[in-house]
């Protein structure tokens, strides 16, 4: 029905403001979804998705990932803790990005839980389903292996890796 | 024995002596994608078996090597890693092993050789594969070397259980591995290396009776 084009945040009054196109092609139009009841201490994953399931919005928002919500309420959010937008962006970026360095072991239940969901949206999107089209089970691939390059994880010396 | 009083019937493990019947055990860091690796080689045939008690996930296959049929027991982690070291139960009769790392992630490769020791404390001579999952986040790293396999002359694979690369074959290839591991007559010196553990932790036990319960037979209770 709509194709959504851009989706972003206004702080003052705060709202998500949708840039989408409808059956008319090739004329944008701009929708302004007004948030309510939200403060600094609201739980963003939720407000997201509210905001996705609220009746009036819904079908706008349809092509709009929950993650993306997320992240603009988390936007708002810095803003209400007067936060400025760097600091905010750079918060978004240390959650949802995976420290390679960092020993996962060693990380209570939710916290683990937390970095394999972001791993889970690289995987959802290299994923080949069996109900794909092209879909095979048994995929056998030879990795040429006659000039390789150290993986640089290795130390120096020959005998240890 | 305490060790067999201690175990329910459900994780009986007397039959992996059986002839068709192998256990594989997956060894490796938390998250580095053993589960998914299980779950699209298994795709949806069947439902794993809990066993929170243990700290493990069974996954049961039928497979078919040389015309003859066996039974694979895949054991899988189910966050037990966590502790650093697995249950020596894990290790107990395995017949082949998968050991997998990230390769998005130094430190689960660098932990490998953690792994590594712990297994081979149990288990001196099964086979066992080094598996690099994830490569559909990074081709590149099919053309690197990775001296750790190298250093221990085992078989590397590079898969990816996202796109399926490489994942029916690593399984396949684990279970005629774990099939001929047992076909050898080394399990025999496994079978008395353990009876020789299993003699001085009884003889220990008749010495100081307050302290029976350490190294394995500690563990093994804690379960």
């Amino acid at each position: 029905m709509c194709t959504a084009k851009k989706c972003g945040i206004r702080f003052q009054p705060p709202a998500i403001i949708l840039i989408y196109e409808n059956e008319v092609k090739g004329k944008n139009r701009q929708r302004i979804m007004p948030v309510r009841n939200f403060s600094k201490f609201s739980d963003c994953t939720r407000a997201a998705e509210q905001l996705k399931n609220n009746p009036r919005h819904k079908s706008y928002l349809e092509e709009v990932s929950p993650k993306q919500l997320e992240k603009l309420f988390t936007l708002l959010q810095g803003h209400l803790c007067g936060q400025s937008l760097a600091a905010t962006m750079e918060q978004i970026q240390r959650e949802t990005a995976i420290d390679p360095e960092e020993d996962m072991n060693k990380l209570d239940d939710k916290e683990l839980a937390k970095r394999k969901s972001i791993m889970d949206e690289l995987f959802e999107k290299n994923q080949k389903k069996k109900d794909d089209p092209d879909f095979v089970y048994d995929i056998e691939v030879e990795f040429a292996q006659d000039e390789l390059q150290s993986c640089g994880w290795d130390t120096e010396s020959a005998d240890e890796f | 024995m305490a060790e067999d009083r201690s175990k329910p019937s459900e994780l009986d493990q007397e039959k992996y002596d059986a002839d068709d019947s192998v256990k594989i055990i997956c060894l490796g860091d938390s998250a580095v994608g053993k589960s998914k690796l299980m779950e699209r080689f298994l795709m949806d045939g069947f439902q794993p078996q809990q066993l929170s008690t243990y700290a493990l996930t069974l996954y049961k296959h039928t497979a078919t090597v040389d015309g003859k049929t066996i039974l694979v027991d895949f054991w899988d982690t189910a966050g037990q890693e966590r502790f650093q070291s697995m249950h020596a139960s894990y290790y107990h009769k395995a017949h082949a092993c998968i050991m997998v790392f990230d390769v998005q992630r130094k430190v689960t490769y660098k932990n490998l050789s953690t792994w590594y020791a712990e297994l081979r404390e149990f288990r001196p001579e099964i086979p066992c594969i080094v598996v690099a999952n994830k490569i559909d986040a990074d081709l590149q790293v099919t053309q690197k070397s990775f001296n750790f396999a190298r250093k221990f002359s085992l078989p590397l694979y590079f898969v990816s259980a996202a796109d399926g690369t490489n994942v029916v074959k690593l399984f396949n290839d684990a279970i005629r591995l774990a099939v001929s591991y047992k076909q050898n007559s080394q399990d025999f010196m496994d079978e008395v290396l353990e009876e020789l553990e299993n003699f001085k932790l009884e003889q220990k036990e008749e010495d100081e009776p307050d302290q029976a319960h350490s190294g394995r037979i500690k563990s093994l209770s804690l379960a």
